[in-house]
C-alpha cells in the first residue's frame, strides 16, 4: 500500500475495530484522543496516541484543522474517519488531499453531493429512484409549518448536513412545531456543525432497509446485499440484520438495482450505504440518503458474505481494484446484530453514563462482539451511547434469533443501566420472530415489556 | 527586613526581576517556575488556558518556561511555610477573568434567593446550554418572561439535547448555571418569580 502510518480519527468501538484491520494488513497506527479517552480501550491498543483537545467533541473530534495537524504531526499517510464525527465532512477529505494524506472513504465529491440530503434527493429523482414528498432547506419553525400543512401531518424534520438520527425529529400536532425544530436544529449542529433541517412527510408503518455498496477509483461498482434496520429508538437504530425478511425476492432485487444504479452514476469510490424506506402499505420504496461511509452495522453484512469491508476500504483508498466481481459475492446464513447502548428503556432511552463494574459477555464460535468496553471502563457523557455490538450468526433467521437471544441472555453487565434486557425482550417477541417489523415497533415493545426488568442501575 | 518583599532576599528579588523581564520580552504569555517549596507564575494578563495540557520539555527543568495548568494565574510567589508575603506588580484587572471557554465553572454566588421565587430544576445530568446554537441569543436572560412551556436552555448528554420547559410562569430572576457546565440532575438552573405574585 502506498501508506504505511494511519491516523484513527475517531473513539469508542469504531476506533477499535478500524486499528485491527490496519494490524491485519501491517499498518501502523496512531489515534487521535480527546482528554476524555486517553485511556480507552483502542488507546492502548494503537501503536501511538496523539492528543486532539479537551473532551467535548466540537474542539476535539469535530475539527477538521485539529485532526489533519495531528495527522501531519505524527507522520501519517492516510487517515480514517470511522462513522459519525467528520466521517461525511468533505472539508476534512479536502484538506487530507490538499496535504497529502489519503482520506480512507469516497472522493470530497461524493461526500458533498450525497452528505448534503436535498442535493441528495435531487440526485435520486434524476436518476429514476423514487424519494418522498418534501421540503427544500426549512429556516424557520414557522415556515416549517407552513410546509407541514402542505405536505400534511405527520412530517420528519432532518438535518440537511447528516443522518444517524441527529437531528431528525416526528412532529404530528403542529403545538409541536416551535419545541422540536429548536432541539432538532441544536442537536444537527452540534453533530454536523450545521443547523439547516429540512421536512419529509413520514411513513407510519414502514421498513428501514439499507444496502451496502462498494466501489473502486475503476469505476466498478457492486452490492453486498441489504440490510433491515427498522427497529429504531430515537431514529437511532437498535437491532440490524441481514438478509431482510420478509419481503419479495422482487422488491429485494428491486432496492438492489435501485443503489446500484446511483452509486454508480456518481462513480462513486469507497464503502457506501443507501438508505431506502419501504412503506408496506404501498409497498412502495424511496430514497431516503446515501451514507459516504462505514457504518456502524456493517458487521452483518460482513458476517453473510465473509468480506472485511473496513480492509476494503484500506485497499480501495491505495488505489486498488476491487479483488471479487458481483458475480463472486456470495451470501450464506443470516446475521443479525443488537446494539448495547448506556441507556434505560423504560425512561424513553434516556442516557445513563457512569463507571462499568462488571462485564462479562458471552462467548460462543457464531458470535461476534465489537466494543471498546471493559469492567472499570467510566462510560463518559460526552459522546454516544454505543457501549457495544453483538453480532451472531445463524444458518437462518430463526436459529440466528434464538442464538442471539441465548447470547443476550449471558451477557452481564454491572454498574449502569443498559439496553440487554430490552434487546432480549425484543428477541423473545413474536412479532421480531416472524419478522413482523416496523420503525415503530420499539414504542410498541416497550409499552409491552414488564417493567422494573431493565431497571438496573 | 532587606527590601520591599519582606522574606525574600536581595539576590531573589533581583533574580526575579530579571525572570519578569525575559516574560516580557519573550514569546510567551506566561511562565511558571517550581523549585522546592516555592513555586512562582508570572502571567502578562493573558490567562493560561484552563485547560493546557502540561508539556514536560526535556532538560528544561527546574527552571523553564513551561506551560502548567493553574488555577488563577496572578503574579504571586509563595513560600511554604512562611504565609505569603510578597506580591510581585498585579496584572491587569482584566486577566483575573476567567478565560473565555474556560469549562472550569467559576466560584457561583451563594447568595440566597429572592423570597417568593421557585427553582427551574435540571430533569437530567449533562451539559448546560443557554443558547440554541452559539451563534444564538439565549433562550431566556434575567428579566425576561417565561410561560410554562418556554424552552429555557437545553442540556446535552451522550449527544442528545433535550430542550427543558420552564415548567412555571413568570419572570426570570437569575440564571445558575454557565454555559458548557455540568449540571447535575435537580441542580438549580434558573430562579423565577411566578406571574401574579407581587415583585
Amino acid at each position: 500500500m502506498p501508506f504505511t502510518r494511519v491516523l484513527v480519527a475517531n473513539r469508542g468501538e469504531i476506533a477499535v475495530r478500524i486499528i485491527h484491520a490496519c494490524q491485519t494488513l501491517g499498518l501502523e497506527t496512531v489515534l487521535a484522543v480527546s482528554e476524555a479517552d486517553r485511556d480507552s480501550l483502542p488507546a492502548r491498543m494503537a501503536d501511538r496516541t496523539v492528543c486532539i483537545g479537551p473532551s467535548a467533541a466540537t474542539q476535539s473530534y469535530l475539527d477538521p484543522r485539529i485532526i489533519v495537524t495531528a495527522a501531519l504531526g505524527t507522520g501519517a499517510e492516510a487517515l480514517h474517519p470511522g462513522y459519525g464525527f467528520l466521517a461525511e465532512s468533505a472539508e476534512l477529505a479536502e484538506l487530507c488531499a490538499a496535504h497529502g494524506i489519503t482520506f480512507v472513504g469516497p472522493q470530497p465529491d461524493h461526500i458533498r453531493r450525497m452528505g448534503n440530503k436535498l442535493e441528495a434527493r435531487t440526485l435520486a429523482r434524476l436518476h429514476g429512484v423514487p424519494i418522498l414528498p418534501g421540503s427544500e432547506k426549512v429556516h424557520s419553525w414557522e415556515e416549517a409549518a407552513k410546509i407541514a400543512e402542505r405536505i400534511g401531518l405527520p412530517v420528519m424534520m432532518k438535518a440537511a448536513a447528516g443522518g444517524g438520527g441527529r437531528g431528525m425529529k416526528v412532529v404530528t400536532a403542529p403545538g409541536d412545531m416551535q419545541r422540536m425544530f429548536t432541539a432538532a436544529s441544536a442537536e444537527a449542529r452540534s453533530a454536523f456543525g450545521d443547523g439547516t433541517l429540512y421536512l419529509e412527510r413520514f411513513i407510519p408503518n414502514a421498513r428501514h432497509i439499507e444496502v451496502q455498496v462498494l466501489g473502486d477509483r475503476f469505476g466498478n461498482v457492486i452490492q453486498l446485499g441489504e440490510r433491515d434496520c427498522s427497529l429504531q429508538r430515537r431514529h437511532q437504530k437498535v437491532v440490524e440484520e441481514a438478509p431482510a425478511p420478509a419481503i419479495t425476492e422482487t422488491l429485494r432485487e428491486e432496492i438492489h438495482q435501485a443503489a446500484v444504479t446511483l452509486a454508480g452514476k456518481i462513480a462513486y469510490e469507497s464503502a457506501g450505504t443507501i438508505e431506502f424506506i419501504v412503506d408496506q402499505d404501498a409497498k412502495t420504496f424511496y430514497f431516503l440518503e446515501m451514507n459516504t461511509r462505514i457504518q456502524v452495522e456493517h458487521p452483518v453484512t460482513e458476517t453473510i458474505t465473509g468480506i472485511d469491508l473496513v480492509q476494503e476500504q484500506f485497499r480501495i483508498a491505495a488505489g486498488e481494484r476491487l479483488s471479487f466481481s458481483q458475480a463472486e459475492v456470495n451470501f450464506t446464513g443470516h446475521a443479525i446484530e443488537c446494539r448495547i447502548t448506556a441507556e434505560l428503556p423504560h425512561e424513553g432511552f434516556r442516557p445513563n453514563p457512569g463507571r462499568i463494574t462488571a462485564w462479562n459477555p458471552p462467548v460462543a464460535p457464531h458470535i461476534r462482539l465489537d466494543t471498546h468496553c471493559y469492567a472499570g471502563y467510566v462510560v463518559p457523557i460526552f459522546y454516544d451511547s454505543l457501549l457495544a455490538k453483538l453480532i451472531v450468526y445463524g444458518a437462518d433467521r430463526g436459529q440466528a434469533v434464538a442464538r442471539m437471544r441465548d447470547a443476550l441472555a449471558h451477557f452481564e453487565v454491572g454498574g449502569i443501566g443498559t439496553t440487554l434486557p430490552f434487546l432480549h425482550f425484543v428477541m423473545g417477541h413474536e412479532d421480531f420472530a416472524a419478522g413482523r417489523v416496523n420503525t415503530r415497533l420499539v414504542e410498541e415493545l416497550i409499552a409491552q415489556m414488564p417493567n422494573g426488568v431493565g431497571a438496573t442501575e | 527586613m532587606k527590601n520591599a518583599f519582606g522574606a525574600l532576599s536581595d539576590e531573589e528579588v533581583r533574580q526575579l526581576t530579571l525572570l519578569v523581564e525575559t516574560l516580557d520580552r519573550s514569546g510567551f504569555d506566561f511562565l511558571q517556575l517550581a523549585v522546592a517549596d516555592m513555586t512562582l507564575t508570572l502571567s502578562k494578563g493573558t490567562p493560561p488556558p484552563a485547560q493546557m495540557t502540561a508539556i514536560p520539555l526535556p532538560g528544561a527543568a527546574p527552571a523553564a518556561l513551561v506551560p502548567r495548568p493553574t488555577a488563577m494565574p496572578t503574579a504571586a510567589a509563595t513560600r511554604a511555610p512562611s504565609p505569603p508575603t510578597a506580591t510581585l506588580p498585579s496584572p491587569p484587572a482584566s486577566a483575573a477573568a476567567p478565560p473565555s471557554g474556560a469549562r472550569a465553572p467559576a466560584p457561583r454566588k451563594k447568595a440566597p434567593p429572592e423570597a417568593g421565587t421557585l427553582d427551574i430544576k435540571a430533569p437530567l445530568k449533562g451539559l448546560f446550554y443557554s443558547k440554541p446554537d452559539p451563534a444564538s441569543p439565549p433562550f431566556i436572560s434575567v428579566g425576561g418572561t417565561v410561560s410554562e412551556s418556554s424552552t429555557v436552555c437545553l442540556i446535552e448528554i451522550m449527544k442528545v439535547f433535550n430542550a427543558v420547559p420552564a415548567g412555571v410562569a413568570g419572570v426570570i430572576t437569575e440564571i445558575c448555571a454557565q454555559d458548557a457546565e455540568i449540571v447535575e440532575a435537580g441542580q438549580t438552573l434558573f430562579r423565577v418569580r411566578p406571574a401574579g405574585s407581587a415583585a
